[in-house]
């Protein structure tokens, strides 16, 4: 990976990006909340849930990048003030999906952490007025990116100035029908000994399959993932988008409870803190 | 046109015969001060006819209807005045931060706009109005000359102050597009408390006399790419949306008002105000300031103004609490007005905090 110069480990300390209480590189994240924000009531509702139930972040889609233009595109400016109420209440740190990047500024008015989804990794004008910013990103990893195209487009981000980037791997397109994207873990692996940026995972839409979610959420915790990002509903069979994933609350406290206990172990097996530099 | 623009259209005329109507009832809580009566059968008969005559002329809805409808809006008009309320005058259209104090004081009290503060304290004097509030000072942006010179000039007393928390939100009209958003128009006091927001957005400022009045002018006018920054209350008045709320730079920005009246209060409150100017030699302002000292009363404000009455000296402004030195307060006003050259005592009064 030759041309990686701002995200490139060598002899660098593990880059930590704090939001609110939480450090990703540091503590295990845990973020979840609904696929899309869709009213007040079930957006508080899940956001209270889940924080009960042990999340650290509250994620919720204002702006939704659906691959047909028929389906719901999200409630935009009303779902970013839906997802400050939650916050106000909860005081859970919120991450939403920007797609435009007019919308960049107005966005930081409100969400903590910025998402550039995998449809628009490789949105450079999108990645460059990010950067532009001083809010911590999360880059998810394009369906058919290499891990160097990947990289590449931290580059970009680090590149305007702004250190604050998160890495997430949520499946790419292989062969495979069974599951709606194959889960890469390998590329988990292999990001954190290329960069000293943190790494994520988003079992839900790596998988597709609700039964999946907690075997691949142990996984990644497992490689080595700082992080994990779910989708979760109190009535998935009425969600908007993507009701096939999504956990209900008591499957996500049973999740975070599970990846807690797995990160303890490992973290003594690793022999103390997970934020070691690579060899 | 489709049903929705259609229907948007009909909702904004909505607001604007609420708007008229709320108008229309203030001026008859206003003529209830210059009227011995409340019944006035001539003119109620002249108003009805006049209402089904215009109704003619537009030849679609029944005069039978307007008829019915104006005796309703007559007798909601009786009923206001039927009932004693206070009327106090404040500066600005309606949604003006100076309306909000009165709410959160007392929301009983009727604001009445009025476009100038000298026009404020005018209705109290004249007992057009029974009271009036105006901003002295605020956090950010210091003391406001204009009201200072009218506390100095005019008679009229304190009788409460309210220190209200001001929350900037930017408003839109309602199918505005915020990404289309250019230029923002407001007082300028207001734009310069939230010049790092515009910076973020890259926006321009356009000062507006008024932060009320430019959402006013924004719900009648939809200038293209345009917001204004006011009270969230103006939102709601003049069908405005909010993009976003607590745009101010600084959060703790605070607007000190003052609630005044043709006459003093008496009662045991905590805070008093005085204005006065010093004869022109050294120790003139110590010796006023040691008497407080003295009598172990503490300052919370003391502010200077150029005299305009004569060029090169100063007008003090003095607020102190009084809490248990009541007793004593007509002892120590009548020694400092001993040592100045002008004593104008304001009132005593309580002050509330609405963050």
């Amino acid at each position: 990976m030759k041309n990686i110069k701002l995200a490139a480990l060598k002899g660098k300390t593990r880059s930590v990006v704090r939001v609110g209480d939480v450090g990703f590189g540091e503590d295990l994240v845990l973020i979840a909340g609904p696929c899309s924000v869709e009213s007040e009531k079930q957006t508080v509702e899940i956001a209270q849930a889940v924080k009960e139930g042990g999340a650290d972040m509250l994620r919720g889609g204002a702006f939704k990048p659906r691959t047909s233009p028929y389906n719901f595109q999200g409630l935009g400016l009303k779902g970013l003030k839906i997802l400050e109420k939650a916050r106000e209440i909860t005081g859970l740190p919120i991450v939403s999906e920007v797609l435009d990047t007019r919308d960049v500024s107005w966005m930081c008015e409100y969400v903590d952490v910025l998402q550039v989804g995998a449809r628009n990794m490789q949105n450079f004008s999108l990645l460059k007025e990010v950067g532009k910013t001083t809010r911590p990103v999360l880059l998810k990893r394009g369906m058919h990116s290499t891990i160097a195209e990947w990289l590449n487009c931290a580059e970009y981000i680090l590149n305007e100035g702004n250190p604050n980037v998160i890495l997430c791997e949520r499946g790419i397109r292989t062969f495979e029908t069974y599951t709606r994207n194959t889960l890469d873990l390998s590329a988990v692996a292999a990001a954190k000994e290329l960069t000293y940026l943190p790494v994520i995972v988003d079992p839900t839409h790596g998988t597709g399959k609700v039964s999946l979610i907690l075997s691949m959420s142990l996984a990644a915790v497992a490689c080595g993932a700082d992080g994990l990002i779910v989708e979760v509903h109190n009535h998935p069979e009425a969600a908007l988008s993507d009701k096939e994933q999504a956990l209900t609350p008591p499957e996500f406290s049973e999740l975070s409870r599970k990846i807690r206990s797995l990160r303890a172990f490992m973290d003594s097996l690793n022999g103390g803190s997970a934020a070691q530099p690579a060899d | 046109m489709s049903l929705e623009n259609i229907r948007k259209k009909i909702d904004a005329l909505d607001h604007d015969i609420l708007k008229l109507l709320n108008e229309r009832a203030e001026l008859g809580l206003r003529t209830k001060k210059l009227k011995p009566a409340i019944h006035d059968d001539k003119r109620e008969a002249e108003i009805l006819d006049q209402a089904k005559a215009i109704a003619r002329a537009y030849n679609l809805l029944d005069p039978d209807f307007v008829e019915k409808a104006f005796r309703t809006i007559v007798e909601e008009t009786r009923r206001i005045q039927g009932s004693p309320r206070t009327l106090i005058g404040f500066q600005g259209d309606h949604g003006a931060f100076g309306e909000e104090a009165v709410r959160r004081h007392d929301a009983q009290l009727v604001p009445i706009p009025c476009r100038e503060f000298a026009d404020v304290f005018d209705g109290v004097e004249s007992g057009d109005l029974d009271l009036g509030i105006v901003p002295v000072e605020n956090s950010l942006g210091g003391a406001i000359a204009e009201v200072n010179e009218l506390l100095i000039r005019r008679d009229l007393k304190v009788r409460a102050a309210i220190r209200l928390k001001i929350n900037h939100c930017l408003l839109v009209a309602p199918e505005a597009n915020y990404q289309e958003i250019r230029i923002v128009y407001s007082h300028p006091q207001a734009l310069s408390q939230c010049r790092a927001f515009l910076s973020r957005h890259q926006l321009e400022a356009r000062p507006f006399y008024d932060t009320a009045g430019a959402a006013k002018m924004l719900a009648r006018e939809k200038p293209k790419m345009a917001a204004a920054i006011a009270s969230r209350l103006c939102g709601e008045l003049y069908n405005l949306e909010v993009i976003k709320e607590n745009i101010q730079d600084h959060q703790e920005n605070f607007t000190r008002f003052l609630v005044l009246s043709k006459d003093d209060r008496k009662d045991a409150p905590e805070k008093c105000s005085i204005v006065f100017s010093t004869p022109h030699r050294a120790g003139a302002l110590f010796a006023i300031l040691q008497i407080f000292t003295e009598a172990g009363i503490n300052l919370t404000r003391i502010e200077s103004l150029p005299d305009r009455a004569d060029p090169g000296n100063y007008v003090f402004f003095l607020d102190f609490q009084i809490n248990d030195a009541r007793a004593n307060l007509d002892a120590i006003l009548e020694n400092v007005g001993h040592k100045t050259k002008m004593f104008k005592y304001l009132g005593c009064y309580r002050e509330e905090v609405f963050a």
